[in-house]
């Protein structure tokens, strides 16, 4: 089967520095990706530059369908902003409006379903600060899914979230996947990304492993991810050290 | 009852007065609505700046005997992509592009008018306005150029939204980001430089900032905002008219007065958020609680 996205040999620089060097993977339609490594990996900025909103030194991102939808940080945004969830969620379907249109009504029963899928349809008349840290996420990603988009990429939906919303959230995710979405996750979270994703990709830079979570998590490719920070005790038994969720500012800040 | 009526009325007699309230009627919406994007973007020190670079372009209008409403709609265009410019260059941050542009553009406009002989007059008119003395031909720029501003914040609303909301979103939907966001600082130039009369350069910051700071505080959408900080806008600039009417004191100092009188009643007792409600709220809160330990 072809697959629906395939980066081949992405390399960025930031800054002067090089935040990503010759990152290759393929996905299948429908798969569930975390994206996991340290601060400073470069999750965001493959996010970024998958989108186009970084050019890359060299490489190509090739996607099918229609395309990508982004799940910007919840940082990025500020939440007392005067919009409604309703308001958010329309903001998806400007691509597909075009200039001077006003929404038809093909727009709000997109946007009515999207609301819907991620439970937040009653919601849709509050002033979006008025939401939780786990709603708010999930505004994002119905608005995501109103860009009708076919891949969905994520930056650390998990974070500063609490553990029902954190579940609310995959269960999300999993409907997802059964309609067939593609989704790339960033995440700190590596025991959520080995037990709830379908392959886990170990990143610093460099991808140091592509694949299953029971291939892409070995001693060695952990060791090579988080350098010092990994400690092994055993066969099965990692404590990586240094890492607890710290909601990504330190390393989005100057993004 | 008719005395009141009165009141309203006898200023109404004085055709300079018709106009002065025409005027400010016209640039209190304008100035609230695109006020709004200058409150949610943070942009109250670029309006300010802007405000006062227009300066150079008016004083040398003024000395060549052009209408000064040019010269000041040149410069404002000129410093709005000259700031623009330098901040997205990246090199210095953009409130220090902005102190920068601001001071020099300023002390230009002051050097230039010190040439003239009665030169403080003209400059406490262009300084604090003087919405008193627009004329016929002023007020139809104002009305033709504020339509156009309108227009185009009503046309690109949901565009302008994104851009001020989530850029990177403006982004990925492959809208172009700089170009309207360009457009933007164009639209509050030429805001300024329509409101220049009527409020004055140092003054004209309040106008862009109060009124639609007053409409957050009490609205949750954008275009409500912008309503209601219109509404907030005319009553100050008819009220503040009046005022100076019959106290006797500067318009457009009296028109950010009643503006900024608005402004506190709202920080106070807008529902939900002001001052008053929260304190009323922690008390039931605490009552509450009191009730339930006894």
């Amino acid at each position: 089967m072809a697959p629906v996205l395939e980066v081949r040999n992405l390399s960025v620089a930031y800054n002067g520095s090089q935040a990503l060097e010759d990152v290759s993977f393929r996905v299948q339609q429908g798969e569930r990706v975390a994206i996991v490594g340290p601060n400073g990996a470069g999750k965001s900025t493959l996010f970024k530059a998958m989108v186009g909103l970084i050019h890359p030194l060299s490489g190509r991102v090739e996607a099918k369908g229609a395309g990508f939808g982004y799940v910007t940080q919840r940082s990025a945004v500020d939440w007392t902003f005067p919009v409604t969830v309703h308001d958010v969620v329309m903001m998806g379907r400007i691509g597909k409006m075009g200039w001077l249109r006003w929404q038809r009504l093909r727009d709000r029963e997109i946007v009515r379903r999207s609301l819907e899928q991620v439970g937040l349809l009653e919601y849709a008349d509050r002033q979006i600060g008025e939401l939780s840290g786990g709603q708010q996420q999930r505004v994002f990603i119905a608005r995501a899914l109103a860009q009708e988009a076919t891949i969905l990429l994520m930056d650390e939906p998990f974070s500063g979230v609490d553990s029902p919303s954190q579940e609310a959230i995959l269960e999300i995710l999993e409907h997802l996947r059964d309609q067939g979405v593609t989704l790339l996750v960033s995440t700190h979270d590596l025991n959520l990304a080995v037990e709830r994703f379908d392959r886990l990709a170990l990143l610093n830079r460099r991808l140091v492993a592509f694949g299953t979570p029971q291939e892409a998590v070995t001693p060695s490719t952990l060791a090579a991810a988080y350098g010092g920070q990994a400690l092994w005790r055993g066969e099965d038994y990692a404590l990586v050290l240094g890492d607890i969720d710290c909601c990504g500012e330190t390393e989005h800040s100057h993004e | 009852m008719n005395d009141l009526l009165e009141l309203l009325i006898q200023p109404l007699r004085y055709p300079f007065m018709v106009r002065g309230l025409l005027a400010s009627v016209m640039v209190g919406t304008l100035c609230a609505v695109v006020g709004t994007y200058v409150v949610l973007r943070g942009m109250a020190f670029f309006g300010d700046a802007l405000a006062h670079a227009i300066l150079p372009g008016v004083a040398v209008a003024y000395l060549l005997g052009a209408n000064v409403f040019w010269g000041a709609l040149l410069m404002g265009l000129f410093t709005a992509i000259g700031i623009g410019y330098v901040s997205r260059r990246g090199q210095v941050k953009e409130d220090t592009a902005i102190g920068v542009i601001f001071a020099a553009s300023l002390a230009l406009g002051v050097a230039l008018l010190s040439t003239v002989q009665n030169y403080s007059v003209d400059l406490t008119h262009i300084l604090f306005g003087d919405v008193l003395s627009v004329s016929t031909r002023d007020l139809w720029l104002t009305a033709g150029l504020g339509l156009v501003v309108l227009l185009a914040v009503v046309v690109l609303y949901k565009e302008l939204l994104v851009i001020s909301f989530d850029p990177v979103l403006a982004a990925t939907l492959r809208l172009p980001l700089s170009t309207l966001q360009y457009l933007l600082l164009v639209l509050i130039a030429l805001t300024i430089v329509v409101s220049l009369q009527t409020v004055g350069v140092a003054l004209m910051v309040a106008m862009l900032v109060t009124p639609a700071a007053t409409a957050y505080l009490l609205t949750r959408r954008l275009w409500h905002m912008m309503i209601v900080g219109a509404v907030v806008g005319v009553l100050s600039s008819v009220g503040g008219l009046y005022l100076s009417f019959y106290v006797n004191i500067a318009s457009g100092a009296a028109v950010v007065l009643i503006c900024t009188g608005l402004f506190v009643l709202a920080f106070l007792f807008s529902p939900g958020r002001g001052v008053v409600w929260s304190w009323l709220r922690r008390q039931e809160g605490s009552a509450a609680s009191a009730l339930e330990t006894t």
